[in-house]
């Protein structure tokens, strides 16, 4: 069916032609004439495949003025093949004058009649051209984070070419077959209604077709000939579209690959960190470490002593106030203990001892009063005064008793730490 | 009648059109065609003949005993039978030689005029 529809062009390009060879003498047309015209048809094929109805004018421009040449060359040959050309040429214009014009004549009426067909009988062709910019995708996540960020991706010599191989096979082209419903169009146009099949669209479009990549340049040209002008520029831009379709799917799918990667990446990763938070996490208990993020191994030495260093102070504080109340006589200690060691029933003793001693004097200074009462007083007075004594020796006893605890905190406080610091060595890497 | 003995410098120079032909036939038999194909290759498309000229060129190369037309069909399986195969013959092996040797001298001779560069 794609032979049919090129030799529309073809057939009548190759009849002209026959037609032109009754121009050259019987001999040389008898002897080469086939030869000639399976010449001029294979000459005819490729330009056809160069570039269709376009490519056959630029071979009639190129044959028409050589069949001339020739023509006029083995017409002066044949007149008198043992003479010299001078001698042809001489013979031309004596007595076979009407030969020459008789080749004059016909060949150039066949060349008037060639461009005259070839002008107003061939089907008119329109080429319409777009062009795309293409540029390679990446087959792996990182590439295709490149492409995003329009970094450069490593050179692929042969991606021009498998562009062009891409634009011209059935995963491009049979959307454009879809898209425009050429099955049913050129059915109508060229083989009297009867739709098409895919494949045999597919044929012509592909003759109708020329790819080039534009030079020095990431553009390829997409060439379309057809015989409507706004048939050819539908096509050319359904094709530009139906491969831009091709690429986006091309890259959405990758992207989707690359991204399930990376999220499979992402995972196993997740999975080490929790593997790696457990471990710490164990070791901390073992050794007994800070969950403190934010904690330095200086700033952690230091929290290990801070505990030793305020319980120092406060022993030292209490020892030092145990020693100045020890120092201190009876007198003084009554009035030191109160403040330095608050204690209800020793300032009640106090009290109570200033009130009979407060009570004793009004007697005394009163001599009315009854002896019997300043007596009793009096001895109150002294029996406060033991109980109070004997509170104060408890006291400073409970006192020694609570320097001596603290002491031996404070001891036992440095050895644990000590302990600690012992095993530090060992997770002293996880700092480093 | 014995055949009269051809010098090839006789015959020279060659036209553009004859040597090509000749050049395509040194590398072995062809056919129309393939000749056409071999010059326009060889001359990066700068020369296509055309069917009048190509045509022309063998029967004048057939006359002067340059080519001779040959029955030996280079391969069954993908000949086509309509096509006729041509290849040099001795003389016309000795002229192309002789004329690619005077296209040599030509060039030294530029070369030395420093008309053209050095090959590569």
């Amino acid at each position: 069916m794609n032979l049919l529809y090129q030799n529309r062009s073809l057939a009548f390009s190759q009849k002209v032609f026959e037609q032109l060879l009754l121009a050259y003498p019987a001999a040389h047309r008898a002897e080469y004439g086939a030869d000639m015209a399976q010449l001029f048809r294979d000459q005819c094929r490729d330009a056809w495949s160069e570039a269709r109805h376009f490519g056959l004018v630029k071979l009639w421009l190129r044959v028409l003025p050589d069949l001339l040449k020739t023509c006029l060359r083995e017409q002066f040959s044949n007149l008198n093949p043992a003479k010299s050309m001078s001698n042809k040429i001489s013979n031309l214009f004596s007595s076979p004058t009407a030969v020459f014009f008789k080749v004059f004549v016909a060949v150039f009426l066949l060349v008037v009649i060639a461009s005259i067909a070839i002008t107003f009988i061939l089907p008119e062709s329109y080429a319409s051209t777009t062009r795309i910019l293409v540029q390679p995708d990446s087959n792996d996540g990182q590439n295709i984070l490149a492409t995003v960020t329009n970094n450069v991706i490593s050179y692929d010599p042969y991606f021009v070419q498998t562009t062009l191989e891409i634009i011209q096979s059935e995963v491009v082209l049979s959307k454009v077959i879809t898209r425009l419903n050429l099955n049913v169009t050129w059915g109508k146009k060229y083989f009297a209604g009867q739709t098409l099949k895919t494949t045999e669209t597919m044929d012509i479009l592909k003759n109708q077709l020329l790819l080039a990549p534009v030079l020095d340049t990431k553009l390829i040209s997409i060439t379309v000939y057809d015989d409507d002008p706004k048939e050819a520029a539908q096509i050319a831009n359904a094709i530009a579209e139906s491969y831009r379709d091709y690429r986006a799917e091309m890259r959405a799918q990758l992207v989707e690959s690359s991204l399930a990667n990376l999220q499979t990446m992402y995972q196993l990763e997740e999975k080490q960190i929790e593997q790696s938070e457990a471990g710490l996490e164990a070791m901390r208990q073992k050794y007994d470490i800070s969950d403190d993020a934010s904690a330095s191994p200086t700033e952690y030495l230091s929290q290990l002593n801070e505990p030793i260093i305020i319980s120092q102070q406060h022993f030292e504080q209490m020892k030092a106030q145990l020693d100045n109340l020890k120092q201190l006589n009876k007198d003084q200690l009554r009035d030191a203990l109160p403040t330095v060691f608050p204690d209800v029933t020793y300032n009640g003793l106090l009290n109570k001892l200033n009130e009979a001693r407060q009570e004793y004097a009004t007697l005394t200074n009163n001599p009315s009063s009854a002896s019997t009462r300043a007596t009793d007083i009096k001895s109150l007075v002294a029996e406060l005064n033991q109980q109070i004594d004997d509170r104060a020796d408890g006291i400073m006893a409970g006192l020694n008793t609570q320097v001596a605890a603290k002491h031996a905190d404070l001891e036992a406080l440095k050895v644990r730490t000590q302990q600690t610091k012992d095993k530090m060595p060992e997770i002293k890497p996880f700092w480093d | 009648m014995a055949k009269q003995k051809i010098d090839p410098e006789s015959l020279l120079p060659l036209t553009p059109a004859v040597f090509h032909v000749l050049l395509a036939l040194a590398g072995g038999e062809r056919h129309g065609y393939a000749i056409m194909q071999e010059v326009a290759q060889s001359t990066d498309g700068q020369i296509k003949m055309g069917p009048g000229t190509l045509y022309g060129t063998v029967k004048r190369l057939l006359a002067a005993q340059l080519i001779e037309e040959s029955d030996a069909r280079p391969d069954p399986h993908l000949d086509d039978e309509r096509r006729r195969y041509y290849r040099l013959t001795g003389i016309g092996e000795q002229v192309v030689k002789a004329e690619a040797q005077r296209y040599a001298e030509i060039v030294k001779l530029a070369r030395g005029k420093n008309l053209i560069g050095k090959p590569a």
